[in-house]
């Protein structure tokens, strides 16, 4: 049973899991010509004093991309769930809900997930590139919250899809929105390594939440 | 959880629902024994979309009980929902899968599934089995949804509308495989359909769902029998008005009629008592359309 959900999952999303991955590795191919270019137009002291005098990030292009990765996987997983209210489909299944629900959401996550560990291994093998070790772990770190961004817009376009109330639906949608700009305030290297714990296990249970959803949608009475 | 041993495939007693400030029923009682092949009737607007969908777990009632297979149908154990074989309005399947795939993500979910029974029914349409669903016609895909039905060989199933977007053609055929798969003994079905005149040859017993919840349920063979059109002559604008005998009266056609439960002779005494010089002429043969129009009016 479980290999079957896990199929179904698959054959929603691996057109658009391809087609998000490659836009992925664009923008990392994009990010490495970008940097490439700077040091072949600038003198690489100059870019050292950017980087880490002036502290200006050199890799923001690829800020926002696991923000939309997030959203365009649970887009293509639920929206074909909420069509004619095909949900009842998976609902009258003999398995738990809840259970069929987590693997799904588990089954977004980890994919959405495979593509962020290869953005973070491009981003830290381009920065190796040019800069230390040193520089490469700092990038990673300091790139966290986006590639986390991923996870909460994922989750909370999830939530949003899946609940059938329109106030609930309002409540998730302004919840996620504050989380989101919540990861997005940073201005330098680093800025939420303390805080970073405690975010990925805010976003973590943005995933069990969907239970509560899902029985609405069961029984809207 | 609230839970009986019971001979009944489906009992509702006392159900009642609103939405909002508007009731649907209020107290709702019919039952469907185990083995009888059921269909709801009812003009739109009635509840019989609502009442779908808490026989089918999907609404929570206000009130009352609705047991399925002698369960809460709000709350259907997995094992309980492996016998129930659901057809939503529309002929509701995964677009994005192939007949290929569909069968093969929901045999894993049901211990007496037969994979003869679907293909049986979806290599009659000649299709490759890599065919997407998404790009079936309404028809081939009411196909595909019945032979996933009967490959999970359910003890109930509970077909909403199974009509909707089939011509004819189509149609005719899911009821002839229906009526196959039925002969195999020891089904419960319960449907619904706009098209009255199908459920003459299927089904055992009617009910006839009115506004306010109010419940007709007889076998089909009784209300045939039973149920009586008479043309009738008044002098006059007088014309009779509905109450205990007389069950509805049609004034638009080319003749006037009343429709009632009662033999000729019980109802002209009643005409001449309740509304004198009314005499009965004729009765009218009636389809089942007819005589469901009959019952609930055309309004």
């Amino acid at each position: 049973m479980i290999k079957s959900i896990f199929l179904k999952e698959w054959l929603k999303l691996k057109r658009v899991w391809l087609l998000v991955l490659l836009l992925n590795l664009c923008c990392m191919a994009y990010l490495l010509i970008v940097i490439r270019h700077q040091f072949q137009i600038e003198h690489s002291e100059m870019i050292w004093y950017w980087s880490f005098e002036l502290r200006r990030l050199l890799y923001d292009e690829i800020k926002y991309i696991p923000l939309l990765t997030g959203l365009v996987i649970a887009i293509a997983q639920y929206l074909p769930e909420m069509i004619n209210h095909r949900f009842r489909l998976s609902l009258h299944l003999p398995l738990q809900a809840h259970l069929q629900v987590l693997i799904w959401i588990g089954f977004g996550a980890l994919m959405g997930g495979v593509i962020a560990l290869i953005d973070m291994a491009s981003l830290y093998l381009i920065i190796k590139g040019w800069f230390p070790t040193e520089a490469a772990a700092s990038a990673l770190l300091t790139a966290a919250p986006w590639f986390l961004a991923g996870w909460v817009s994922y989750f909370g376009a999830t939530l949003v899809m899946v609940e059938p109330h329109v106030p609930q639906r309002l409540v998730y949608l302004l919840m996620s929105l504050a989380f989101l700009a919540l990861l997005y305030l940073e201005k330098g290297y680093q800025e939420y390594d303390h805080a970073l714990p405690v975010m990925i296990l805010l976003a973590l249970l943005m995933a069990p939440a969907i239970i509560l959803p899902v029985h609405r949608y069961r029984h809207r009475s | 959880m609230m839970e009986k041993d019971t001979d009944l495939a489906i009992e509702v007693r006392g159900l009642s629902h609103h939405y909002g400030a508007r009731c649907i029923y209020s107290d709702l009682n019919f039952t469907v024994p185990h083995g009888r092949v059921v269909a709801l009737l009812g003009k739109n607007g009635v509840g019989k979309t609502t009442l779908i969908k808490i026989l089918m777990g999907y609404l929570r009632p206000t009130g009352g009980i609705c047991r399925v297979l002698g369960q809460q149908s709000h709350r259907l154990r997995a094992e309980t929902r492996a016998r129930i074989g659901l057809l939503f309005e529309g002929h509701l399947a995964y677009e994005f899968m192939t007949i290929e795939q569909i069968e093969a993500f929901y045999a894993p979910f049901y211990p007496k599934w037969r994979k003869d029974l679907y293909y049986d029914l979806v290599e009659r349409m000649g299709l490759p089995k890599n065919h997407k669903i998404g790009n079936m016609s309404c028809g081939q895909r009411s196909q595909v949804v019945l032979g996933l039905i009967f490959a999970q060989d359910p003890d109930l199933m509970i077909l909403d509308d199974y009509s909707m977007g089939l011509d004819a053609g189509y149609r005719h055929l899911f009821l002839d495989f229906l009526d196959r798969f039925l002969q195999e003994g020891n089904k419960t079905v319960f449907v619904t359909s706009h098209v009255v005149q199908d459920m003459e040859k299927l089904v055992d017993d009617v009910i006839f769902l009115e506004r306010g919840g109010q419940v007709l349920q007889m076998p089909l063979a009784d209300f045939s029998a039973r149920f009586r059109c008479f043309s009738f002559q008044t002098p006059g604008d007088k014309a009779p008005q509905k109450d205990y005998i007389i069950r509805n009266v049609d004034l638009l056609g080319e003749a006037p009629k009343l429709f009632s439960f009662e033999p000729r002779q019980t109802v002209q005494d009643h005409l001449d008592a309740a509304c004198p010089g009314v005499k009965l002429t004729q009765e009218m043969p009636m389809s089942l359309e007819d005589a469901f129009i009959g019952l609930t009016g055309k309004y």
